[in-house]
């Protein structure tokens, strides 16, 4: 099917990699469907993508793996709040976490408190408030991303 | 608004599974107990506002793309 992308112009979206959210997103409640797109140009798939809405082609949430930018993520939530993804497994769940990206790049964050999960054989997906206390909602990682990736440069 | 008055321990069901029970008053401030399902997320009003604006900002930012593919890369 095709779709309109905020950055991706149109583009031919398999029906099978639809993400299903039951409650939507909080404060876009009312986009319920999503892809995750990225920028495949160079052929290696990029650490940083896209929650592509469906429904409001202008609603596009940069998101990454958390792990990326912390290697000890760790979330408690309570399962039941999970419930409607199915049985989720090392090997179906997605963790992702929406990146805010102001003018200046180094105030760069990831909001760790309010990871998308998603499970990828059911295609279904939810946001959840997860219970850690030092989880941030903007947890800036401007300089511990450019300090791992020296550390993996000077390999 | 619904608005009831209730007095130390008393309570109100919100349906027939989630009870609030007022549990202690001081000065301005008041202790609530929440008996919900688990499966019903129970948050402060403030964080919710905070992970509803942080969305919004994430999806709202003019991204240059090409500075965001470096720091990725």
């Amino acid at each position: 099917m095709l779709i309109k992308t905020r950055h991706f112009g149109e583009v031919d979206l398999d029906e099978e990699k639809i993400i299903h959210f039951e409650q939507g997103i909080l404060g876009f409640e009312d986009c319920k469907n999503y892809a995750i797109l990225y920028d495949n140009e160079d052929g290696d798939r990029p650490e940083i993508s896209w929650l592509q809405s469906l429904e409001e082609p202008a609603l596009a949430i940069p998101v990454i793996s958390p792990f990326i930018i912390k290697p000890d993520y760790n979330p408690t939530v309570e399962d039941e709040l999970l419930q409607s993804l199915g049985e989720l497994t090392p090997d179906n769940i997605i963790v992702l976490v929406s990146v805010t990206v102001p003018n200046d790049i180094t105030r760069i964050s990831a909001n760790l408190k309010a990871p998308f999960v998603i499970n990828a054989d059911l295609r279904k997906g939810c946001q959840v408030i997860v219970e850690n206390t030092d989880y941030e909602i903007k947890y800036y990682f401007y300089q511990q991303l450019k300090a791992a990736k020296a550390g993996k440069e000077g390999k | 608004m619904l608005a009831l008055t209730r007095k130390i321990n008393e309570s109100i069901m919100i349906g027939n599974n989630i009870e609030i029970t007022i549990l202690e008053i001081r000065g301005d401030q008041v202790k609530i107990g929440i008996n919900a399902p688990k499966s019903i997320p129970v948050y402060r009003k403030e964080i919710y506002l905070q992970i509803l604006e942080s969305n919004k900002e994430a999806a709202s930012a003019e991204i240059n793309g090409d500075v965001l593919k470096e720091l990725f890369k």
